[in-house]
């Protein structure tokens, strides 16, 4: 009964709307006031790209991806639809990657997932100022990627635990 | 259409285990490589930095986002316009650098006059622009 396509369609559409949530609810996480940097973020909605990415594979995952990257850009504008679309989808594609290799845990994958993350911004925002000095701020955000990917990890890890109990598929 | 996931027979497998079962849920030896990666990719983008910039580089900036990097050592005459809610009109001659018209209160910024000297800046607070002028070592500094 649940091995369905409307139960993974169902499934898909109540992530997409958490990572929306998510990653919108980020925004009142005051980190500035820990870590005095600027265009740092927890990532909390790559824990739904991980979870999806685990439980209803790669294509999924994708797909709920761009559609939390499109929703959030009604409140965030088309610049920022750039950053968060380009950082994902490296991201998700860099933790599917990885997951193939079947050598790393799941916090290899989040680390793996966070770095590209931002990697990717960064590209982005060099084809958008036109200018490789941005690639300068590169070092301080992987360090804070490592440090997130690590703290996604911790949850992700806790809610995978969870949900095989909670979701008898 | 199911080919993929936990929906696909495959993944589920003979035993009817779950396919994230293959991924490890505590950390693993392997995942340091990761790390390591993030930390090469870190090193090696300061090393790039700290080798391509040599001498005094100013930077000019508006709203704390640079919008431009001259190095003071090979520029040639050439003049600058920063719009935002005032108009500043930067020149950079000899190797120095300055605010030469500027239609902000105050003008404070066009005072401060030709800057040359690594460390040094020239701030206009009511368009929110700063020129600030860079040494080799204190590359750490520029990411304002």
């Amino acid at each position: 009964m649940k091995n369905t396509r409307s139960y993974k369609i169902a499934l898909s559409a109540v992530l997409i709307s958490l990572a929306a949530a998510l990653s919108y609810a980020e925004r009142f996480i005051p980190l500035g006031l820990i870590v005095p940097l600027p265009g740092i973020k927890l990532g909390l909605a790559n824990v739904v790209s991980i979870f999806a990415l685990f439980f209803l594979g790669f294509r999924t995952a994708f797909v709920i991806l761009v559609s939390r990257c499109l929703i959030t850009s009604f409140f965030g504008g088309f610049s920022s639809l750039m950053f968060s679309l380009v950082g994902g989808i490296m991201a998700v594609i860099m933790m599917e990657l990885l997951r193939k290799c079947r050598i790393f845990s799941i916090y290899g994958i989040s680390i793996g997932g966070s770095v590209m993350h931002v990697t990717g911004q960064i590209l982005t925002s060099m084809l958008i100022m036109k200018s490789y000095y941005v690639l300068s701020y590169l070092p301080v955000l992987l360090v804070s990627a490592v440090i997130t990917g690590i703290i996604t990890a911790l949850i992700s890890a806790q809610v995978l635990k969870r949900a095989e109990k909670a979701i008898k598929l | 259409m199911l080919t993929e996931g936990l929906f696909c027979k495959k993944r589920i497998g003979k035993r009817g285990k779950m396919e994230y079962k293959s991924t490890s849920l505590v950390p693993k030896k392997a995942d340091i490589l990761i790390i390591a990666m993030a930390v090469v990719m870190a090193v090696a983008v300061l090393a790039f930095f700290a080798q391509g910039e040599s001498g005094r580089v100013a930077v000019i900036l508006r709203d704390g986002v640079e919008i431009d990097r001259i190095n003071l050592d090979k520029a040639e005459k050439s003049e600058i316009t920063v719009e935002g809610d005032y108009t500043n009109t930067i020149l950079c001659e000899n190797g120095s650098i300055g605010v030469i018209h500027s239609d902000c209160p105050g003008g404070v910024c066009v005072q401060s006059g030709m800057i040359k000297d690594a460390g040094k800046s020239i701030v206009c607070l009511p368009n929110r622009m700063e020129i600030r002028i860079t040494g080799a070592s204190d590359i750490d500094v520029m990411v304002g």
